[in-house]
């Protein structure tokens, strides 16, 4: 029960009286038509007084600090906002500036990989021809090492049908008497020389 | 074999043919017979050939030399044959041959021709090579056909060499 609710109850049994207005052949009426009876104001007015004294006594410093409890708590969220708000602000300025050195970075990377693909493929062509330099020369060479060895080849070939043939031919020749012959003048020849 | 061996058989051998007194004509016969067993591949795996019993390898000697050399050159060739050294045949002759030069002070003078000397070209042939080298001569001619013509002279390490298949060998070499 309410401290006015009790205050009301005690008020009513301390001046019962007060809710017995004169009866007359009309029937009860009411003393004026807007404001209780003044003993009534009065009684309501101090226990008013007193209702709102031990509000204020006993609620308000749990109310005051409550309220201050909220505003703190409402400046700590306001303050933890602006932080939060100064943390992204520093966050977005950050990633700005990453952004920033993305770019950078992406633009020197470009440039790096550009510079070392013209780097490589500088280099490439200059094996490349050097390679073919190469080729060329040791196909130069091959090619004048083949010729060689086909011309050694077919002197050889030549010089062994050659051969063949001169045998083929001496011993159609070598008859009897160039046989003789030759005996003879190896006889002559041996003879002659001391 | 070893060279005691070899020189033991060709001492054998020369021994036996000074004691026939048919020295120079088994020492010829021999030394034709060498040279015919070197350049014959069939002749050299009949008379080496271990599964052949060497009876037979006897057989065929002599069925080889029966009557176209003397009975003591059958009978040494049969004798080296049968003791199984038919692979020094030529190493035994060849010291044969230079025992028997030695003894009459004479050097040994291999010469190769494509066709037999008549015996006034073995005459005249040895009495030029002597005047040439001016050592006293063994003649011993091998018909050779590989020489195709003329003549090759061998005494010790001189070589005289005018045949005609060396000139062939020097042209392919010079082609």
């Amino acid at each position: 029960m309410s401290l006015l609710a009790t205050a009301s109850l005690v008020l009513t049994r301390a001046f019962p009286a007060s809710e017995e207005v004169p009866f007359d052949d009309a029937g009860y009426h009411t003393e004026h038509w807007l404001f209780a009876p003044t003993w009534e104001t009065i009684i309501a007015s101090a226990a008013s007084i007193i209702v709102f004294t031990a509000i204020y006594k006993f609620a308000g410093p749990t109310i005051k600090k409550a309220m201050s409890d909220r505003t703190a708590g409402i400046q700590a969220e306001l303050d933890d906002s602006a932080a939060a708000k100064s943390d992204a602000e520093a966050e977005a300025v950050r990633i700005r500036q990453a952004k920033g050195d993305i770019d950078s970075e992406r633009s020197r990377l470009y440039a790096e990989a550009d510079a070392q693909a013209t780097a490589l493929l500088a280099d490439g062509r200059e094996r490349l021809d050097a390679e073919m330099a190469e080729l060329e020369v040791r196909a130069d060479a091959e090619i004048a090492s083949a010729a060689d060895r086909s011309a050694d080849e077919l002197r050889a070939e030549i010089a062994r049908y050659s051969s063949d043939a001169v045998e083929l031919i001496a011993q159609d020749a070598l008859d009897d008497a160039t046989q003789q012959e030759l005996i003879e003048s190896f006889i002559s020849r041996v003879g002659a020389s001391s | 074999m070893s060279d005691a061996l070899i020189e033991g058989y060709a001492r054998a051998l020369f021994e036996v043919a000074r004691a026939e007194a048919t020295l120079d004509e088994v020492e010829d016969e021999l030394f034709r017979f060498a040279r015919s067993y070197e350049s014959s591949d069939a002749l050299r795996n009949a008379l080496t050939d271990e599964h052949v019993p060497a009876e037979k390898r006897q057989a065929i000697v002599e069925d080889l030399l029966g009557g176209k050399a003397t009975a003591t050159t059958t009978q040494l060739v049969s004798m080296v044959v049968g003791s199984g050294r038919s692979r020094d045949l030529p190493a035994i002759v060849d010291s044969l041959v230079q025992r028997a030069s030695s003894a009459k002070q004479l050097d040994v003078a291999e010469v190769r021709t494509a066709v037999p000397l008549t015996e006034d070209q073995r005459v005249r042939l040895r009495a030029a090579l002597e005047n040439s080298t001016g050592k006293s001569l063994n003649l011993k001619v091998i018909v050779d056909p590989a020489v195709l013509g003329g003549v090759v002279a061998a005494i010790g390490d001189t070589v005289i060499d005018d045949t005609v298949r060396t000139r062939i060998d020097q042209l392919q070499s010079r082609l």
